[in-house]
Parts: structure tokens; C-alpha cells; sequence
């Protein structure tokens, strides 16, 4: 939007929530003329006083550095994730120290990502979203089943070492 | 108040060139009216092999098999076959429906089985068709339809008779992913009904679809996830109730 | 690529050796079949040679009113050996039942030097006793050292059968009608006193026998027409051969009728390779193969069943063709002898390969065509439900077993038909027995009747052929339609069919179908006997059809045949296990 005409602050607020109503917990306001300000300090964007408005608004719009930074953005791509799991940290750790069964944990953390999904699932069944939000919804889908599947693994591969309880 | 469907200690070593390979290794479970059961493990694991006891489609080596209060796994194969017309609907992964019958009288298989008259099955068929999404499709022939379709009208089929439960193996495992979420769809919409299913699968959202999820390796019960809200159950071990 | 187009078709051999088997059982009997049709006839030849050298035979035998008009023919240039004329009576046998007989009596004296009776058993006519050719006596079942009567004209003579003979000249008794025996002139004269009701016979030997149909030509025209005969030594083996005749078409018709049987076999047998080899012939189209090489494997494959078949069928059919010539050689010297000739072999493999050959073109056309992903990937190409014969079927049908069977059977259409012609055959060739059987039984008792003794038993026996291979052919079919649809089977199980259901859906759907070719079958049955009757016997006056009740058994019987043989595969049926049945390929 800033690439365009330019826009005011609530604008921008408002189009993130349509796009992404149900999926993103509600912006606040200030998050938003934050993060303004610092790409106005940054040099990346000006703003002007829109002449013949009371409320001194400012139309936010993208300076050439900004579009440069812009265009990087956009070819740039996002990094992979990798090795980031919270429960594969606390199962290692919890299962080392004879805390708990690997059993109990990977049990309690199936039913976890199951529930979940169930959730998921009938979020999507209401079919009450935009595109955007359902493409992420069922992005999110998919990375349970793929966390599902690792749990699977786990189980297996530990049986076949023997140690497993 | 009998449970549907109830196996109890199941047992089913199959013999191939004399020697015993176990397939299940003493399975219980209980299934009450209602209810959405799924079971999902690795391939190997014995829930098909699970799924054909109850059906009947088999005989168990050990351990009993009870349906509707009454015990079915001694029966002879027409008993269980004439049992299985009013009680039991069964959705397969796939070649569900007889080819050389059209759409229609596959699904009215089961009803004129009963002995209901032709048109009352066709009327009963034309609801479940309608219901199904597949309006219109009575006289087409079965290869003319996408998987997705043949599976919907595999559930039609196996809903005709208002079983008292629906036993499926694996029903979304040769569907694409949008097909297989419009079977899911007429699958929690049957639950809703109250019709009782009973799912093998290896589809994780099926499973979370379920009320009940069991999994099972290497023939035996292992864990059991209760995904109704708020009420815990923690897993125990060997699978007993 | 013939090489490997080859190689593929003897492993499709080798892998289906019963279907093979089957193949090349109907496909011999066909062989032996026509080898028989047409070697019968020429496995009299040396035997009658044989006897035509024991009697010394008449290179021109004459038949003449007068004694004066024998020997003018004997007088003619040219013969070097001559008979004296011999009397000819025309007179009855008595026989004990009280019927009469008619039959020719000559009246020796002494022992021919041309033509004599070349004799069989006993002696050699004497005063009292009288000589019967072979086949008359058997026919009439008198044995040498009884007393028959004679008619004469001095009331009936009685006279010893002393012996039997047997004559080149004579074909067998009853198709020769009247017969013959031979009396001593005195005995001749005692029966038949006045010569004026004789007829005269001269025996002729020429110095060129090449040249006998000429002299025997020229000889008859020397008199007004229809006054006397004169055979050649040509004339008198013809004859003597032809008494096979019947029995030659007789088997060229089951030849050509068991064709139609053995086409149908092997285009239902490959129709249903190609339908359930899909996924092979997809890969073989996807590694280049065109489908018209497709098809050419399954071509070379029946070929090859073929040429075995023909030479199996020409070893039993040269074996047996003098087995079914025996009761034919009755008038000849020695046994009938096997007549093999190579060219008989090349005419079976002629007759029957081609046939084989292009059923099974024909049929491994249809799938042979099919897209390659579509045989690959798509589950096997299954016939389609066509909707309004479903709903006919569903409304007629009075049970759901039998509706889902025949639903299954009629959607093959080209296998439903072959089937119901086949079964239309098999129950024409009943139909035809009937009516022989019809005949034989509407002669009144006593009288001979013109049909051979073997001939009944030979239509019995190809009938019984015909039976078995449509059977055997049947519940190949039915096995292998049920291997076909065991998962269907299992999903009907799964369902809720019984065992029995399955079983009976299968046996419903058989009988349903061959009830309509059995009604057919009536008619063509008829007219076959009909059309044979006339080849036989050159017209069809006085021919008989079987009572209708017989005639309406054959649609009672054939499908209660056919429900019995799809009995077994109905087992196999009911055995079907859901869990194996509904396993991915």
C-alpha cells in the first residue's frame, strides 16, 4: 500500500485485519505508528501533512530507498525453519532425566496436536473467511500433520532401539 | 447399556508357510452409540486386520467379537452376512462399488437386501444421493465418477440402512486432499445425526474428526486420545479399558 | 520383433496351460473330426481292392433282360475273360416274424471264373442250401446252418443257409435294397420255374480295365434306354465306397458346427486375457509396442494351440476314421485301412487355424486399444452398466442374487453371446438326435431300415462330444469370470450377501441365458436335420420330426445342464473371502 498512492496509519490497520481478520490476534494501534516511525527514521518512508485535514494525519508513503528495500524484500525468501522444536526439546530433556515416560509424553502431546487440528478443522468448516486466512489455516493444518507424523517417527524409531517403555 | 460394538481380547495369527505371524496381539475395545472412533498407526500395525474382525469379514484366533449385545465371530458366514445388511455399513479405501451397476443400484443394494420394496429403495436412495451432494447421478455408471465421487457414494451406500454402525477402512486414503475433505464433511455430518462410525485411517484429520482417537503398533492397542474438551484421559499401557 | 512378439505368446502359453489345454482339446476334436469326414471314405479302397482281386472281379459287370443280349454284350472287342450269363430271380425271404424280405437270388454253376462270391463262411451253394451275401445276413441276423424259407412259385421253399459270401459288385444290405444270395441253377429254376421272369448277368474282364467306363458307355447305347445296365469297375468301388457318404456328412456338419464352438471358446478366453493383462499390455504400448502387435501375440498364440491341435486331431482322426469305417467294410474282404495322405494334415491345419487366429484378433482388438496410462493407472477396463437393460433386468429378475448376476453376465456382451451360441449349437445337435432317433423309432418293427447300424451310435457319440466341450467350455468360463470379479464378490459380501447368494447369482445368470439359445436351438435343430437328411439321402420325402413334447425337453434339459455345470465355479463363488478379495490387485 505504501508502494502506492500512499495511505493513512488506520488504513494500513485496517486492511492487515481484513486480510488476516481471524488469524492474527488484533492489532493495536500503537504497533502500528511504531513501526512507521522507525521506517520514517530509517529513511524508508515520508510523511505528509495532508493539507485542509484537522486531525493532523499524515499520508505515509515509500522514498526510493524505500522501494529499493522493498524490491530486496520481496526476492528475497524467507528462511527455512529448522531445529526449532519446544517439545523435542522438553521430551529429550524430561525422558534423559526419567522425569516421565517417552509414552505419557508423546501420548499427552498427540492428543495436544490432535485437539488442535480439530479446532482447525472446524474453523475451516464455517467457511466464513477471506482466501488469505483459510490458506493459512490450512498451512497450519499441514504442520500438524507433519508434527504428527515426527511423534510417529519418534515412537518408532525408540521401539526399535529398545528404548521405549 | 450395551455397547455397539465390543471386541474383547482379539486375537488373529495368520499362518504363512507355517509359520505364525501375529497380526493382533489382544485387543479390547468398547464402541457406544454415537460415538466417532478412529484408529490410526503405522502400516503393519493390525487396524486393518482389526477392522476385518469386526466386520466379520474374518475370524478371530482368539477372543470374541460382539455386536449389538450379541456375539458374532462364531457365526457362519451367511448369518454374518445377513447380519451385516441391517447393521453394518462398510466404506473400503477403494473398488467400493460393483461396476457393472449403476450409481443407483449400488446404493440400493443394501435395501433391496432387507427386502424393501424397489420403490421405497429408490426413494431412500434419492434422499441420500441429494444429501451426499450427488443429485442427479442415480443412473450414471460408477467409472464415470472422480474418486471423491465413488467414495460418497460408498458412504451412501453404507447409510442406506441406518446401521447401527459404520465401519470404514482407510476412506480418504486414495482421495486428494479436497476430496477427501468432502468425505470428512459427510463423515462428521453422519456423527452429527448420530450415526456411529467406527474409522481406520491414516489421515490425521480424519482422526482429529473423531471423538475417540486409538492408536495401535504392532498389534496392540497403545494409546487412546480422548478429544472431546476438557475431559483427560491418560494413557495406559497394553491397551485394556 | 516377430521374435519377441513370439516369446511373449509362448509365455502367455505357458502361464494359462489349462485355458491352453481347453483350446486345443476343441480345437483337435474338430480336427479329428474333419480328418475322419474325409478319410472314411478312402479307407475302403484297398480292402475292396482286395476283394475285387479274391473274386476276380468283373472289370464290366452287365444286367440284361436276355440271355441273348449278355452275350452280345460279351461278344464286344476288347474282353478277354467271360462268364456265361447268370440267371437272376427276383423273389422274398420269409422270416420267422412272418414279413417278407425281398431279394435277388442268382443261380451259379459251379464257380464263376469272373465275379465269383468270394466266400466268408461256410460253403459254396449247393442243391438245398443257399448262400447269403454277409451283410444281408447279418442284417437279417441268420447264421449259416439254419433253414430259411424262399418264396416260389410253387409255394415257400425251404433252404439250408450253408454259407455267407461277399461280392465286389454288391454294396451293403440295406442301402442296396433288395440283396442278394446265391442258389444253384437247379435250386433257381425249382424257385422261379419260368425264365421269361429272369433277369441275366455277365461278368466281363477287358484287356485295358482303364478303358471299362467307355465299354460300359458304348455298350448301353447299343440297347433302348433303361433296358440294361452295365457298370464299370469304377462304377462298382464308387458304390461300394459311397456307403460311407452319410457318415462323411454327418461329420462335416459337426465339424463345421464345433468350429462355431471352438471360435467362441477362444474369443471368450482372449477377451478376457486382454481385460485382465491390461496392465501388461499398457507397459508393452508404453515401451512401443503398436496395438496391432498387441493383438498379433495373442494371433501367434492361438496359432500355435492351433497347430498343435492339428496335429493331435490328425493322429486320433487317422486312427479312428477305420474304426468308424468298420461296420461299413461288412462287404469288404479286409478291415478298413488308415488312409493317411499329408494333404489331409495341411487341410486341417488350414480349416482350423485360421479360425482360432482370427477370434482371437478379433477379440484382443477391442483392448488392444486401449490408452496406455488408461491401462496402467485406471483399475482393470470393466464393462460399464448400460441403464435400460438394467432396468429390465431388475424388473424381471425375481430375486436381487439373480438381478446382480445376470446385470454382471449381459454386461460382457461379446462373451454373453459367444456363450449363447454356443449353447444354441449344443442344443441343435440335441434336437437333431431327437429326430433321429424320432425316425429310427417310427419304422414300424421288422422292417429294415435304410439307415446304418453304426450311424445312430456315431450321432450319439459326436452328440455326447459336442456336450462335454460346451460344458467343459462353460464352466472354464464361469471360473474364470468369477476370478474376474472377486472383488466384486467381496464387496457383495461385504455387503450383506450370503455365500449361497453368490453362489446362486452365478448359476441364475448361466440357466437365465441359455434358456433363450435353447428355444432357438429348437428350430435350427430341425432344420439341420432336415438339411442332412436331404445331403444323405437326396430328398427330404417321408423324413419324420421328433414329437413336440421331445423336441420341448431340449429347453428344460440344456439349462438344467448348464445350471449344473456352473455349479462348481458357483462353489468357488461362495468361498470367496472378503478380506483376501478386496486386497488392491
Amino acid at each position: 500500500m505504501l508502494a502506492g498512492p500512499g495511505a493513512y496509519g488506520y488504513e494500513l490497520k485496517q486492511s492487515l485485519e481484513h486480510e488476516f481478520a481471524d488469524v492474527l490476534p488484533a492489532l493495536n494501534r500503537g504497533q502500528i505508528y511504531m513501526t512507521l516511525g522507525r521506517l520514517e527514521r530509517d529513511g524508508l518512508v515520508t510523511a505528509e501533512a495532508v493539507a485542509g485535514d484537522s486531525r493532523g494525519k499524515r499520508v505515509y508513503q515509500l522514498t526510493e530507498s524505500g522501494r529499493t528495500e522493498l524490491t530486496d524484500w520481496i526476492g528475497r525468501p524467507i528462511p527455512a525453519e529448522r531445529f526449532k522444536d519446544q517439545f523435542f526439546m522438553k521430551f529429550v530433556v524430561v525422558a534423559a532425566a526419567g522425569l516421565a515416560t517417552p509414552r505419557r509424553l508423546i501420548g499427552l502431546q498427540r492428543r495436544e496436536y490432535l485437539r488442535t487440528l480439530r479446532e482447525l478443522d472446524t474453523r475451516l468448516d464455517a467457511g466464513d473467511q477471506t482466501l488469505a486466512s483459510e490458506l493459512l489455516v490450512e498451512g497450519a493444518v499441514l504442520h500438524l500433520k507433519a508434527d504428527l507424523e515426527w511423534l510417529d517417527l519418534i515412537e518408532q524409531r525408540m521401539e526399535d532401539q529398545g528404548a521405549y517403555a | 447399556m450395551t455397547h455397539v460394538l465390543e471386541a474383547r481380547d482379539l486375537v488373529k495369527t495368520y499362518d504363512v508357510d507355517g509359520v505364525g505371524t501375529p497380526a493382533l496381539r489382544g485387543v479390547s475395545l468398547t464402541i457406544d452409540q454415537g460415538e466417532f472412533v478412529a484408529v490410526m498407526g503405522p502400516s503393519g500395525c493390525g487396524k486393518s486386520t482389526l477392522l476385518n474382525l469386526l466386520a466379520g469379514f474374518d475370524r478371530p484366533t482368539g477372543g470374541e467379537v460382539w455386536l449389538d449385545g450379541e456375539r458374532i465371530d462364531g457365526w457362519s458366514e451367511a448369518r454374518l452376512a445377513r447380519m451385516r445388511r441391517g447393521k453394518v455399513g462398510f466404506v473400503f479405501q477403494f473398488f467400493n462399488l460393483v461396476p457393472t451397476l449403476t450409481v443407483g443400484e449400488n446404493v440400493e443394494l443394501p435395501l433391496r437386501l432387507v427386502g424393501r420394496r424397489r420403490a421405497a429403495a429408490r426413494r431412500v436412495c434419492g434422499e441420500l444421493l441429494g444429501d451426499l451432494g450427488l443429485p442427479g447421478k442415480r443412473d450414471t455408471a460408477p467409472y464415470l465418477l472422480s474418486g471423491g465421487e465413488q467414495q460418497r457414494v460408498a458412504l451412501a451406500r453404507a447409510l442406506a440402512n441406518d446401521p447401527a454402525i459404520v465401519l470404514a477402512d482407510e476412506p480418504t486414503g486414495n482421495l486428494d486432499s479436497s476430496a477427501a475433505r468432502e468425505v470428512l464433511v459427510l463423515l462428521r455430518r453422519a456423527r452429527d445425526r448420530g450415526q456411529t462410525l467406527f474409522v481406520v485411517t491414516h489421515d490425521a484429520r480424519v482422526a482429529a474428526a473423531a471423538d475417540r482417537v486409538l492408536s495401535m503398533r504392532d498389534g496392540m492397542l497403545v494409546d487412546e486420545a480422548d478429544l472431546e474438551v476438557g475431559v483427560g484421559r491418560l494413557p495406559g499401557s497394553g491397551g485394556q479399558r | 520383433m516377430i521374435l519377441v512378439l513370439a516369446r511373449l505368446a509362448f509365455a502367455g502359453i505357458r502361464t494359462r496351460l489349462l485355458a491352453s489345454a481347453l483350446t486345443i482339446a476343441i480345437a483337435a476334436a474338430v480336427v479329428s473330426s474333419l480328418v475322419i469326414a474325409v478319410e472314411i471314405r478312402a479307407t475302403g479302397v484297398t480292402p475292396w481292392q482286395r476283394t475285387f482281386d479274391a473274386a476276380h472281379g468283373a472289370h464290366v459287370l452287365a444286367n440284361t433282360p436276355t440271355a441273348a443280349d449278355a452275350r452280345a454284350i460279351a461278344a464286344r472287342p476288347g474282353v478277354t475273360e467271360r462268364t456265361e450269363p447268370t440267371p437272376i430271380a427276383s423273389t422274398q425271404i420269409e422270416l420267422d416274424s412272418g414279413d417278407t424280405v425281398d431279394v435277388f437270388v442268382a443261380g451259379l454253376e459251379g464257380h464263376p471264373s469272373v465275379n465269383a462270391p468270394v466266400s466268408t463262411d461256410g460253403t459254396s451253394p449247393r442243391d438245398d442250401g443257399i448262400v447269403l451275401e454277409r451283410s444281408l445276413a447279418e442284417a437279417l441276423n441268420i447264421g449259416v446252418g439254419t433253414t430259411i424259407n424262399l418264396a416260389g412259385t410253387n409255394g415257400p421253399t425251404p433252404l439250408h443257409v450253408v454259407g455267407t459270401a461277399i461280392s465286389p459288385a454288391q454294396p451293403r444290405y440295406p442301402r442296396s435294397n433288395p440283396g442278394l444270395a446265391w442258389l444253384t441253377r437247379d435250386t433257381l429254376q425249382r424257385i422261379q420255374p419260368s425264365p421269361g421272369q429272369w433277369s441275366w448277368t455277365v461278368a466281363l474282364r477287358l484287356r485295358d480295365p482303364a478303358t471299362a467306363p467307355a465299354f460300359a458307355d458304348r455298350a448301353v447305347a447299343d440297347f433302348p434306354p433303361q433296358t440294361v445296365t452295365v457298370d464299370s469297375w469304377q462304377a462298382q468301388r464308387d458304390t461300394a465306397l459311397q456307403d460311407a457318404q452319410p457318415v462323411t456328412v454327418i461329420l462335416t456338419a459337426f465339424t463345421l458346427l464345433l468350429m462355431i464352438v471352438a471360435a467362441a471358446v477362444v474369443s471368450i478366453l482372449v477377451g478376457a486375457r486382454t481385460s485382465t493383462q491390461h496392465r501388461e499390455i499398457g507397459l508393452l504400448k508404453a515401451t512401443g509396442m503398436t496395438p496391432r502387435q498387441v493383438s498379433l501375440v495373442f494371433v501367434i498364440e492361438s496359432a500355435t494351440l492351433g497347430l498343435v491341435a492339428s496335429v493331435i486331431g490328425f493322429a486320433v482322426g487317422a486312427a479312428a476314421a477305420p474304426q468308424v469305417a468298420t461296420a461299413s467294410a461288412a462287404t469288404l474282404l479286409s478291415p478298413p485301412q488308415t488312409a493317411i495322405s499329408p494333404w489331409h494334415l495341411l487341410l486341417a491345419v488350414v480349416a482350423v487355424v485360421p479360425v482360432l487366429a482370427i477370434s482371437a484378433y478379433l477379440s484382443s482388438r477391442r483392448a488392444a486399444r486401449f490408452g496406455v496410462l488408461q491401462a496402467i493407472h485406471s483399475g482393470e477396463p470393466k464393462p460399464a452398466p448400460r441403464a435400460r437393460l438394467s432396468r429390465a433386468i431388475a424388473r424381471l429378475a425375481p430375486s436381487l442374487p439373480v438381478q446382480v448376476g445376470l446385470t454382471d453376465l449381459l454386461a460382457r456382451r461379446r462373451r454373453a453371446i459367444w456363450l449363447a451360441a454356443a449353447i444354441t449349437v449344443t442344443g441343435a445337435v440335441l434336437v437333431f438326435t431327437l429326430s433321429v432317433q424320432a425316425a429310427l423309432n417310427a419304422r414300424p418293427a421288422g422292417e429294415i431300415s435304410d439307415v446304418p447300424t453304426e450311424l445312430p451310435v456315431l450321432i450319439y457319440t459326436l452328440d455326447a462330444v459336442l456336450l462335454v466341450m460346451t460344458l467343459t467350455a462353460l464352466v472354464a468360463v464361469a471360473l474364470l469370470s468369477v476370478r474376474e470379479r472377486i472383488r466384486d464378490f467381496g464387496i457383495l459380501k461385504a455387503i450383506g450377501l450370503t455365500p449361497r447368494d453368490s453362489g446362486a447369482s452365478l448359476v441364475a445368470a448361466h440357466t437365465a441365458l441359455a434358456i433363450a439359445p435353447a428355444l432357438i436351438s429348437i428350430p435350427l435343430g430341425v432344420a439341420l436335420y432336415l438339411g442332412i437328411y436331404a445331403a444323405a439321402a437326396g430328398d427330404t420325402d417321408g423324413v419324420d420330426i421328433a414329437p413336440w413334447w421331445w423336441l420341448a425337453s431340449v429347453p428344460i434339459a440344456l439349462p438344467l445342464l448348464v445350471a449344473a455345470a456352473t455349479s462348481l465355479p458357483a462353489r468357488a463363488a461362495s468361498h470367496v473371502r472378503v478380506a483376501q478379495a478386496i486386497r488392491y490387485e
